[in-house]
């Protein structure tokens, strides 16, 4: 009966110590951090890659800040190592690719590129990579606003048309861009080019009147994301009109609107006589009462 | 009327001098008044900082302090033009009374904008900068307007009363003889100066009704005008307007009493004047009842997000005592005594009057704080001190003394001047007696 007590005792202490295993187990499970790199040319000058960081709470995705990203050039190995930077708020990390990896840059046509995040206490090591083919867009106007937009590959050393390319022309506005016309995309045909109207007359330009008109690609599983960027004269002059020198509700001192000053003045005015009227009767009763005393 | 007889209302309701009370009551004012110029002195050499007043709260009790001066104010209009005009002849002996109510309150009200100045000394640039679209420069407009009506509406039905006290050179003193000589040696009681001076109240009182009116109207503006929960009404105008009628009629109760009591005028202010000064404030107390269930339901209604977090506050959260201890004095309470007919005897009219005054007062502290303290953006990083508001000792000493003082105007007043209007006294009785 004692041995069969002593198991039992035995059996509980293994239980509990499976249990809070399980629960130390649980509470260091870490969350899966999901990773997207991105290949950006912008005006064939500005090259960079961008990493997102997100994960999964709740089952819904949320943006993760604050997670190291090392980005490198064809693998992941030291001697590739283009960077590292840190996921903004937005759980973004972006890497200009620097002139130091010229060399490596310019071996090929195609390059590969690989992000991975430093493991910490609520994610693992993750990586991601996104292969390109290098490329650029061209972008020209004539006077009758048209727009000729070309795709060009990299072929051994020559930039070669590319048929059957999607891209967006647009001009650039505050917080987003602005189609030059209703046709949402294009596709380039057999000779890379693509020709778009602008239909926006009377889009508000600069102080010139200039617009920044932009041609992208925007995700493409070849390219990456490309953009070009040309000012045009296209847009109309800002008129710009100002309220202060008129008479406003809002207006400074002396600025007031002629109704309200009317108004206010005229009843200001109306109650003043009436009061004055009264001292003047006061007046009078003064008057009267020294004549009676005479 | 008998020469005699007049010869008793002359002596009954001639100014008497201070007895024990009198000068203790004076003490106890002018060290309240001492006390609060100590504080504004610190306020003036410290700045605002010495204030609970933060970025949130920044108006405290001194505007609250301000709106009920000028609440109070109104109670001259309402007594003095609005009885007179609809003939009504009961209110003769509290005519005074209301007036120099209203001349004190609205002398504190103006000097109390002041106060919540941080720079006092930069005041002269509201009138070179200020712009007339601003509701702060109507209220400074029509605040002196009003002023000027009430001290012309308290200065000429007093002509006839400094005639009579002129007669008494010997038992006056002296200085006191030259400042009625000075104010009144000229009135004769001549026909032409009676018609004169009976058409120029007249007028008074119908110029004091709009401008009583504009007065607070442009004061509830100073906030309506302003898109804040809790002061974002349309209604704000009538609502304080019925408002500072109920607390100027409060206050008129509290002074019958004490003046009653005081210079033994049981004969002049009889229980049938708080009978009928009972009614008004039932009825002027089920009005502003009626407006704040308007002010209240409309928004609890559609209960609007930060409408919500307003309203919570007074019923149910952090000013919940405050506002149920408002409500339940300045509406519920007197209702319910000066409803009943022995509730509207002296003595229990007084308490109701009193408890009108005490709860409208803290009524306006309600409608100023709490809605400074929910903005519509959320307060982040700021002290803990920026998210409640607790006046300091210096913005009580401030207050108090500012409410001492308006008493001692009073105090002042009645020491030098009738309280009773005794020449009106005579003509009505003598015209009662010929009826």
């Amino acid at each position: 009966m004692k041995k069969l007590n002593q198991s039992f005792i035995l059996i509980g202490f293994i239980v509990l110590f499976i249990c809070k295993g399980i629960n130390v187990l649980a509470q260091e499970t870490k969350n899966d951090l999901l990773l997207n790199l991105s290949y950006f040319n912008n005006n064939n000058s500005y090259i960079y890659l961008k990493a997102i960081a997100k994960t999964k709470i709740d089952g819904k995705f949320q943006l993760v800040k604050d997670v190291t990203i090392s980005f490198y050039i064809t693998k992941d190995s030291a001697g590739n190592l283009l960077g590292t930077t840190v996921t903004n708020d937005k759980g973004e990390a972006v890497l200009l690719i620097p002139a130091t990896s010229k060399n490596t840059w310019s071996k090929s046509v195609k390059q590969s590129f690989v992000a991975v995040s430093t493991a910490n206490k609520q994610f693992d090591e993750t990586k991601a990579n996104t292969d390109i083919t290098k490329a650029k867009l061209q972008i020209d106007t004539a006077e009758n606003k048209m727009i000729t937009v070309k795709v060009l590959e990299l072929k051994d050393t020559s930039w070669v048309a590319v048929k059957g390319v999607e891209l967006k022309v647009a001009v650039k506005r505050m917080d987003a861009d602005l189609g030059v016309s209703e046709t949402q995309t294009y596709t380039t045909d057999s000779t890379g080019t693509i020709n778009a109207e602008f239909k926006r007359d009377g889009l508000p330009g600069d102080s010139k009147g200039n617009l920044i008109l932009v041609a992208k690609v925007e995700d493409n599983d070849q390219y990456g994301n490309l953009s070009v960027e040309k000012s045009v004269p296209w847009g109309a002059i800002p008129s710009y009109q100002t309220n202060f020198f008129k008479r406003t509700l809002f207006a400074r001192r002396g600025q007031s609107p002629l109704w309200l000053e009317l108004l206010a003045y005229s009843i200001i005015v109306a109650v003043w006589a009436v009061l004055i009227y009264l001292i003047l009767q006061l007046n009078k009763i003064k008057k009267l009462g020294r004549a009676t005393a005479l | 009327m008998e020469n005699s007889a007049k010869q008793k209302v002359i002596e009954d309701l001639l100014p008497q001098k201070f007895g024990k009370q009198g000068k203790i009551w004076v003490g106890i004012l002018i060290f309240f008044c001492v006390i609060g110029l100590i504080a504004y002195i610190r306020q003036l050499s410290k700045g605002l900082q010495v204030t609970a007043m933060r970025d949130y709260a920044s108006w405290g009790i001194y505007i609250s302090n301000f709106v009920f001066f000028v609440a109070i104010s109104l109670v001259g209009s309402l007594i003095t033009a609005v009885l007179r005009l609809t003939d009504v002849h009961w209110s003769t002996p509290l005519t005074r009374i209301a007036e120099i109510i209203a001349v004190s309150a609205i002398t504190f009200a103006s000097i109390i904008i002041i106060v919540d100045m941080g720079r006092p000394d930069r005041f002269y640039n509201l009138f070179i900068h200020g712009r007339l679209q601003s509701p702060i420069v109507w209220d400074v407009i029509v605040i002196t307007t009003y002023f000027f009506i009430s001290l012309l509406l308290l200065y000429f039905p007093l002509l006839p009363d400094l005639q009579i006290m002129l007669r008494f050179k010997e038992t006056t003193h002296k200085g006191l003889y030259k400042l009625y000589h000075f104010l009144g040696s000229f009135w004769k009681n001549t026909a032409g100066q009676i018609r004169i001076s009976e058409k120029a109240i007249t007028i008074l009182s119908i110029t004091i009704i709009p401008v009583a009116f504009a007065i607070h109207t442009v004061t509830s503006w100073l906030f309506a005008t302003t898109y804040r929960p809790g002061w974002d009404s349309t209604n704000f105008g009538a609502y304080f307007i019925s408002g500072a009628f109920l607390v100027g009629a409060g206050a008129v109760l509290v002074a019958m009493y004490v003046f009653r009591q005081h210079y033994k005028l049981e004969k002049y202010i009889t229980e049938d004047h708080f009978d009928k000064m009972g009614k008004i404030v039932v009825m002027l107390a089920l009005l502003y009842l009626y407006f704040n269930v308007n002010e209240f339901l409309v928004p609890a209604f559609k209960m609007k997000k930060p409408e919500e977090e307003h309203l919570r506050g007074l019923f149910t959260g952090e000013f919940a005592p405050v506002f149920w201890f408002a409500v339940s004095m300045a509406m519920f309470a007197p209702i319910l005594i000066l409803i009943f007919k022995k509730g509207r005897k002296p003595l229990p009219a007084f308490i109701a009057g009193l408890m009108v005054v005490i709860g409208s007062w803290f009524k306006r502290y309600l409608i100023v704080t709490p809605t400074l303290l929910h903005p519509f953006l959320p307060m982040q990083d700021v002290p803990a001190s920026y998210r409640h508001y607790f006046p300091t000792w210096e913005e009580w000493a401030i207050t108090i003394g500012s409410l001492a003082g308006a008493l001692l105007i009073i105090t002042f007043f009645a020491r030098i001047f009738p309280i009773i209007p005794i020449q009106e006294t005579i003509t009505e009785t003598e015209q009662h007696e010929k009826a």
